[in-house]
């Protein structure tokens, strides 16, 4: 028994179209079921950090997310904060509370992702900035000029990506709780309206209001509780926060940095891992990591996804609880969730065989924040 | 007259010079006085060197087409789709982000070379790009 991270409970709302819910009252859900999971009170939670979703805290951030939900919850905790990471933030934040907890800093640290763009546009409004007036407007533009690179450098084809959308939903359609269980064939994809070429809308995540809660505390306190610990085995950032005058920023991700950091940190490779939850706001970032993870040579990874291999039947299954695509926009927290299932062998009809390893990431804002975790059962 | 509901550049105290310049049909990048680096978008210091003594320099407005998209879907009723968006790469270094204009979005390709073209939108000029052979045939 040690001070070593585990992550002890989950716990998540529905995701979807919840009008009249407002992103706290989400959260405070999400934290009671991961509470409730774990077998612990509030009473027991002595850390507390958020990754505010993309209508809380990237454009707003006046009032710290962490200080308004923390109050709403009753918390005086003895360490918090919240991560402004974009997609990176959930990742980050089971990082920091790793960090934390291994330190001594607390021994019960929440971590929690929330959301509600129905009710508020934040980030999702368009028509600010300089680059505005040119009509460039959201992620799925800045992502498309990535796929367009990729397409131009490495012969990579729509139907490529279409691969990784329909897996996400063949996923998800084994996942109960996932906001789009329906299939997709590759002529549903090839029929899907263009948006901002060459990007489809079926490359582009779902807008979900929900929230997802991860409690992560010490091997030790974890030996109490309702669940053995999931270990946390590694983890790293890395960030590319120079865009544009970058020489690498659209053809390789900062994951080709953080990721061999955090699997070495774990004494593992990428043929080690068992379960891979990538961060997939659009198809094209499931291409770009499994290469800059390297799962696959750089420039491959079009045919290496051919033929359903990251689909529930493939040899390297990605995301199978249906991730951004078809699980619903989780900011990352669902994959951790996911992994977490997984390693503990809940995951139903979806469950691969003898998961002992994950691989977690996190990407976001344009392109420029990236986070990595590992865990272990 | 263009829309005035077309979003508009929000200048700040590093950008303004930049849309002056445009006003005046001229591109401007920083260039550092100390390591003579060139860049955009301007900022307070050279990201290189960290040198605060910067100098506008106007560039011959030619570049290629680093990666592109083509909006289909109109999310601004000022903006009506198809239109292209692309990332330059100007012939002095700096990135930024334009329209390729002067062409069908069909036409335009990575690596293609373009040219800077000014144009009145609202208050502001904005430097948008032409297929450089189409700015020459018309000239």
């Amino acid at each position: 028994m040690s001070r070593s991270a585990v992550i002890a409970g989950v716990g998540h709302t529905t995701f979807g179209r919840l009008p009249g819910r407002s992103a706290w009252h989400l959260e405070a859900e999400a934290a009671a079921a991961a509470l409730a999971d774990a077998g612990v009170r509030p009473s027991d939670i002595d850390g507390l950090l958020t990754d505010p979703g993309p209508t809380q805290g990237i454009v707003d951030g006046i009032t710290p997310h962490f200080a308004r939900l923390g109050a709403q919850l009753g918390l005086d905790p003895d360490y918090s904060g919240s991560e402004i990471l974009g997609g990176a933030g959930s990742v980050a934040i089971i990082e920091r509370a790793a960090l934390a907890v291994e330190a001594g800093l607390c021994e019960a640290c929440l971590c929690i992702y929330g959301d509600s763009p129905s009710t508020n546009d934040g980030a999702y409004e368009y028509g600010r900035g300089d680059e505005a007036a040119f009509g460039f407007f959201g992620a799925v533009g800045l992502h498309g000029l990535a796929a367009r690179r990729h397409m131009h450098r490495y012969g990579t084809r729509p139907e490529q990506l279409g691969e990784v959308a329909v897996a996400a939903r063949a996923h998800a359609a084994r996942t109960p709780h996932a906001q789009k269980r329906e299939a997709i064939s590759m002529q549903d994809y090839r029929a899907s309206e263009p948006l901002v070429e060459p990007l489809r809308k079926l490359d582009c995540c779902l807008v979900s209001d929900g929230a997802a809660a991860v409690l992560v505390t010490t091997e030790e306190r974890a030996s109490d509780l309702r669940h053995r610990g999931i270990r946390v085995l590694g983890h790293a950032q890395a960030h590319s926060l120079s865009t544009y005058a970058s020489p690498e920023h659209f053809d390789t991700l900062p994951a080709a940095r953080c990721g061999p950091v955090a699997l070495g940190s774990a004494g593992l490779t990428p043929p080690d891992i068992d379960v891979l939850l990538l961060y997939d706001c659009f198809t094209i970032v499931v291409l770009l990591q499994l290469e800059d993870y390297g799962f696959c040579a750089k420039g491959e990874s079009g045919p290496f996804v051919e033929g359903g291999r990251i689909g529930p039947d493939g040899s390297l299954p990605v995301n199978t609880s249906g991730g951004l695509l078809a699980e619903g926009y989780g900011g990352g927290m669902l994959h951790v969730i996911e992994a977490v299932r997984q390693l503990r062998g809940e995951a139903g009809e979806r469950q691969v065989a003898n998961a002992e390893t994950a691989l977690v990431s996190g990407h976001g804002l344009g392109m420029n924040t990236h986070a990595t975790l590992v865990l272990g059962s | 007259m263009p829309d005035p509901m077309l979003p508009q550049p929000q200048p700040d105290a590093l950008t303004a010079p930049f849309w002056e310049a445009c006003r005046r049909r001229a591109l401007e990048v920083s260039a550092c006085d100390e390591c003579g680096h060139l860049f955009l978008p301007p900022g307070p210091c050279c990201p290189r060197c960290w040198c605060e003594r910067l100098t506008p320099r106007e560039v011959c407005g030619r570049g290629r087409v680093f990666s592109f998209v083509v909006y289909r879907r109109t999310y601004h009723p000022a903006i009506p789709a198809p239109y292209v968006v692309a990332l330059v790469e100007l012939e002095e270094g700096p990135r930024l982000v334009s329209n390729i204009v002067g062409c069908t979005p069909d036409e335009v390709a990575v690596d293609m070379q373009v040219e800077v073209r000014f144009d009145e939108a609202g208050s502001f000029t904005l430097p948008r790009f032409v297929p450089a052979s189409a700015r020459r045939e018309t000239t």
